[in-house]
């Protein structure tokens, strides 16, 4: 590619973009802070070298452009600032030396930052100078995240960002050609402000920074919301790929809904991020949420400054990108720093607040050209409110007993959705989930929990067949449990009482007298044809499914629960077999298994499988019935795993 | 001149508007009742991400899909409907059809939230909690408010004596209504009970879609105009429904199982409907725009029959109860049946606007993931039947179907966005047009 096409690309911009994010985000945020720790300066201390930090960063972005720095000037004056910044905080910092490494490195990205979005159309060419800002932003974040520099030393990553600094000190930064420094806002867009005055633009970007800058803090020092969103290398490439393709998704919608919808968009993401780390149940789907926000608006907070504002000289772009990035960057950051520091959380109501700031313009249009609907929603509102309020203070409350509120737990989960409480008299249900409960007694709840459709078992008599200690195993971690569950873990229901209330609840499922079910249940006997079609092998698989969790030391079940269990469940495959007989006849012994692992046994922490079809039962009874009669010296989860996936 | 026959003399689509801004919030509140069915389905294939969803997990969702599926994209199609009987959507009272209708969008919204949170009744369809409920009830109460001032301002209208009756009637009928869901939606009374599967009688089937037929009957003389002649024709199926009603109440309300010869044979009397109604039908004038979704509902409706009675035989209903073949079933219910239903209203309220149900992308989208929807369902729910494993213990051939259910649901989710897309369109054109209209009003 001829010099002056490859120069009219746009990669310097990208590049610019990318390694000023890098720096900001790896060293600044991360590296410098790691160093200070290191060096103990904390509390009082790190607080001070942080406020140099931001006083460095709001003087010099405010400054910068009343220097009238020749545009290249001005980009390796910030580069240098920031290279030598990173490389002097990998000295053994005293507290005073900190102080001012942390001014130089605030002056060097107040330079750098002001600076290149003054001038940046000089480097992104013509054609794509949206894209060349996405993909800069974009690939900075996606650099931050590569999981080898992510978790690397500071000493690395801040010689990594000094280095990225120098290098980019080499690009050549003469401008490709004169045409290419408009001083009217990007073409590509129809309307890429909207109709946004820069005071709203800039409450807007002030709200997303503050956002952003809380969430990142609480993450950051939360070490169950860290695990859950940037631990281990699979979530950090998906860190990395969702940021470079929202800062993709920023120029599509730029180009067609423009900058109004970007930040509504951004704010959708990080108030959703916000809100879902409010419970660390959720920092999954947090995770998710926060970097396509972040990138979103990153993108817009370059572009905006640069590109989409019209600006009647380099000087007027200037002040107007330092205003933005002293009060939006700098102070925004602060602010959010502070309220994680100080909070430990983003409030719901600050969220609205934000919300209302960054929508302010549409609520006011809304609420003029809507009237009468917000009137009738607002009368309606106020209204319901004003019976709730009369109901509740008409009821008397009576404490629930456990029982009572687990039953309400159910209905609150939605149980029914997947669960009957009926027992089919005459049909197989009544052997499987039996015995059968007239229907005067379904009739009593209120209201009866039926349900209609069983992508469980069904649980009218779960409490005949399951012990409490398995109910609450089983809530905790399904697929710990029983095999392949598609049951969701509801183990957050036992941070309050509401899962002990479950448990409660679910062993009351059952009816009082259950002798002649157990008598059926003790006749049971597998259909000879399914025998004939039991195959030790099969058994041996369906064994470490379904049995070893409980029945091997090494067993999930086992490990997590294996203090409670009433009766420590026996290791068969070393030669424990509890109350089975060894010098039974073969068949009675597997027979006696059968039905053990068919409907398990009474008055113990030992589950049936009744669902299982008796060719599955009478394979794990075939097997188990060989193991006793020939015992493994070394059987463990294991190798009984390893014959599974065989 | 009057200034509202002004207004619809210069702008023929006036009383549209109102029907469009209907049809928009149905199709907003059905492409998230599909999106939430997506998420469910994806959810029992990969049961893992529950785990990202905190205490959002499958059942609340669940409660969120089935309310909104039936309190958003079937209802909301009917607030257009009385909009047009009670002549709200006509003259001044108009400007108020839109309010109405967010305040039904924030009650679903209310529930949303609600549902997600965890407030639930265990009432299938009844799932109004604590202040949803409240704010259910007081905006249905509104909505009748509305439609009597309507029909008091219209009292110098010209109208029969019957068709007076049937709106006095009718306004009676729904202001009961919100007590009756408010009633309803409490823990206490539960319908019949069938003992031999715990699901409903045949009594109380029969009654409900007695009630079905009863809207089919009702519904298009608020819609079209009726052909002359073929009086013989309306007075035979009102009798035979008038008939059936009386079998109906004979039967009692016990808790009756499906075995007794009375139930079954009772709800085969149904399959009468099957050339009536579109006999019925056909001695309305319809607008020539709605022929497809008449002929889709007509088809549906007659596959609602046939296989509504069939999964209530002896033996049959005993194989697929509580499996995915019901769930199969309740689809030609509600994919089927009644969403051809509500589209053909629609069609026929919004007139030339009803071109946006009309595309055939979206009418083939739609149609063949309800069909490969149900047949995928109907065989899993018969392998189900067999073997509770098959969905207790999820192995190749239920994941298989499930995937395939899967990309079902994505066709009618991508058919809701099409319809929605195309009425956010012509909702739009017809601000614009008032826009114009008013300018216009104004030079006069």
């Amino acid at each position: 590619m001829p010099r002056a096409e490859l120069l009219r690309s746009g990669w310097r911009g990208a590049v610019l973009v990318a390694v000023t994010y890098i720096d900001f985000l790896i060293f600044a945020q991360f590296a410098f802070l790691k160093r200070l720790d290191t060096l103990g300066l904390t509390g009082a201390h790190l607080k001070a070298v942080m406020g140099a930090m931001a006083l460095g960063g709001i003087l010099f972005s405010l400054l910068t452009p009343r220097f009238d720095l020749r545009p290249s000037t001005g980009i390796r004056l910030g580069l240098a600032l920031s290279a030598a910044a990173a490389l002097l905080a990998l000295l053994p910092l005293s507290f005073a030396a900190g102080l001012l490494v942390a001014l130089l490195i605030g002056a060097g990205l107040g330079i750098l930052t002001v600076s290149l979005v003054t001038h940046l159309r000089q480097w992104t060419g013509a054609r794509h100078p949206l894209l060349a800002v996405a993909l800069g932003t974009g690939l900075g974040y996606f650099a931050c995240n590569v999981p080898g520099f992510f978790a690397a030393s500071a000493e690395t990553q801040s010689l990594t960002a000094a280095l990225l600094c120098i290098a980019a000190l080499l690009i050549p930064l003469a401008p490709a050609a004169p045409a290419l420094v408009p001083s009217s806002p990007c073409a590509a867009a129809p309307d890429p402000a909207g109709s946004a005055s820069f005071p709203r633009v800039l409450i807007a970007f002030t709200a997303l920074v503050w956002l952003d800058s809380a969430a990142f803090f609480i993450i950051q020092n939360t070490p169950l919301l860290k695990s859950g969103t940037w631990a281990g290398s699979t979530h950090l490439w998906l860190n990395g790929c969702i940021h470079l393709a929202a800062a993709l998704g920023a120029v599509w919608i730029l180009r067609r809904r423009g900058l109004t919808a970007v930040l509504a968009t951004a704010f959708f993401a990080l108030a959703a991020a916000c809100l879902l780390l409010l419970h660390p149940q959720n920092a999954g789907l947090a995770s998710l949420f926060y970097p396509a926000g972040v990138s979103l608006y990153s993108v817009a907070l370059v572009a905006y400054p640069s590109i989409l504002t019209p600006a009647g000289s380099a000087r007027e772009r200037g002040l107007r990108a330092g205003w933005l990035y002293a009060i939006a960057g700098w102070i925004g950051s602060a602010l959010g720093i502070g309220m994680g520091q100080n909070l430990g959380h983003v409030p719901a109501l600050f969220v609205l607040a934000a919300g209302v700031a960054i929508f302010a313009p549409q609520i006011l249009h809304l609420a003029r050209s809507r009237t009468r609907e917000l009137a009738i929603v607002g009368t309606l509102a106020l209204a319901a409110l004003c019976v709730r309020f009369g109901v509740r203070t008409r009821k008397t409350s009576q404490p629930l007993t456990a029982i009572e509120r687990g039953r309400q737990v159910y209905i609150s989960e939605g149980c029914i959705h997947c669960h009957s409480q009926y027992v089919r008299p005459n049909s197989p249900d009544v052997l499987m989930w039996g015995p059968v409960e007239p229907v005067a007694e379904v009739r009593r709840e209120q209201p009866p929990l039926i349900g209609n459709r069983r992508q469980g078992p069904d649980l009218a008599e779960v409490g005949a067949r399951r012990s409490p200690l398995w109910l609450k195993a089983h809530l905790y971690d399904p697929r710990g449990v029983s095999g392949a569950s598609i049951m969701p873990s509801y183990a957050f229901l036992f941070r309050d009482r509401r899962g002990n209330d479950l448990v409660a609840y679910l062993a009351s499922l059952r009816s009082a007298d259950q002798t002649a079910h157990l008598r059926e249940e003790a006749a049971w006997r597998p259909a000879a044809g399914a025998m004939a079609h039991a195959s030790a092998a099969r058994g041996a698989q369906l064994y470490a499914r379904y049995c070893a969790t409980c029945h091997s030391a090494d067993g999930a079940t086992y490990l997590r629960w294996g203090s409670s269990f009433s009766h420590p469940p026996q290791e068969f495959t070393r030669g424990a077999y509890g109350s089975l007989d060894p010098a039974a006849s073969p068949a009675q012994l597997t027979l006696k298994i059968a039905r053990i692992a068919k409907f398990g046994i009474p008055g113990t922490d030992m589950p049936g499988h009744e669902y299982l079809p008796d060719t599955q039962i009478g394979s794990i009874a075939l097997w188990l019935s060989q193991q006793i009669a020939q015992p493994n010296p070394q059987p463990s989860i294991a190798r009984l795993t390893q014959e599974k996936n065989q | 001149m009057n200034s509202h026959r002004l207004d619809e003399r210069l702008n023929p689509e006036s009383s549209a508007r109102p029907a469009a801004a209907a049809a928009w919030h149905a199709l907003f509140w059905l492409a998230a009742a599909n999106g939430a069915g997506i998420l469910l389905a994806v959810l029992l294939l990969f049961p893992a991400l529950n785990a990202g969803l905190g205490e959002w997990t499958y059942g609340r969702w669940m409660m969120v899909h089935m309310n909104l599926e039936l309190y958003g994209w079937t209802a909301l199609p009917m607030l257009g409907f009385l909009f047009r009987i009670y002549g709200a959507d006509r003259g001044p009272l108009s400007a108020w059809c839109r309010p109405l209708l967010w305040a039904w969008s924030a009650a679903l919204a209310i529930g949303t939230f609600s549902w997600l949170g965890g407030h639930s009744t265990g009432k299938l369809f009844l799932d109004w909690s604590g202040y949803a409920r409240i704010f259910f009830c007081a905006a249905l109460l509104a909505l009748w408010l509305f439609l009597a001032i309507a029909l008091y301002a219209h009292r110098e209208v010209r109208s029969s004596v019957a068709a007076w009756a049937g709106k006095i009637g009718g306004l009676l009928v729904l202001l009961s209504v919100p007590f009756v869901i408010y009633a309803a939606s409490a823990s206490g009374g539960y319908p019949a009970v069938n003992p031999s599967t715990g699901g409903p009688t045949g009594a109380s089937q029969l009654e409900s879609s007695l009630a079905i037929v009863l809207i089919l009957l009702m519904l298009p003389f608020g819609l079209a105009p009726r052909k002359k002649g073929r009086t013989k024709l309306l007075a035979a199926s009102w009798a035979a429904l008038l008939a059936e009603a009386v079998l109906c109440a004979a039967l009692g309300r016990g808790d009756v199982s499906h075995h007794r010869p009375s139930q079954y044979l009772s709800l085969a009397s149904l399959l009468v409907w099957i050339p009536l109604v579109p006999a019925y039908y056909s001695t309305f004038a319809w607008n020539s725009n709605t022929r497809l979704w008449r002929n889709a509902m007509l088809g549906w409706w007659a596959a609602l029959v046939i296989t509504g009675w069939i999964f209530f035989l002896p033996g049959v209903l005993d194989h697929f109860k509580f499996t995915d073949g019901l769930v199969g079933h309740s689809f030609v219910a509600m994919a089927g049946f009644t969403s051809s239903l509500i589209i053909l209203v629609m069609v026929q309220l919004l007139g030339e606007g009803g071109w946006i149900f009309n595309r055939a992308r979206a009418f083939y989208l739609w149609q063949g993931g309800v069909i490969a929807y149900i047949l995928l369902m109907t065989i899993a729910g018969w392998r189900e039947g067999f073997d509770p494993a098959f969905t207790i213990v999820p192995g190749a051939l239920r994941n298989t179907l499930y995937a395939l259910r899967l990309l079902t649901g994505v066709l009618m989710f991508l058919a809701s966005l099409d319809w929605l897309n195309d009425c956010t369109a012509l909702l739009r054109r017809a601000e614009r047009k008032t826009v114009e209209h008013e300018l216009l009003v104004g030079a006069r």
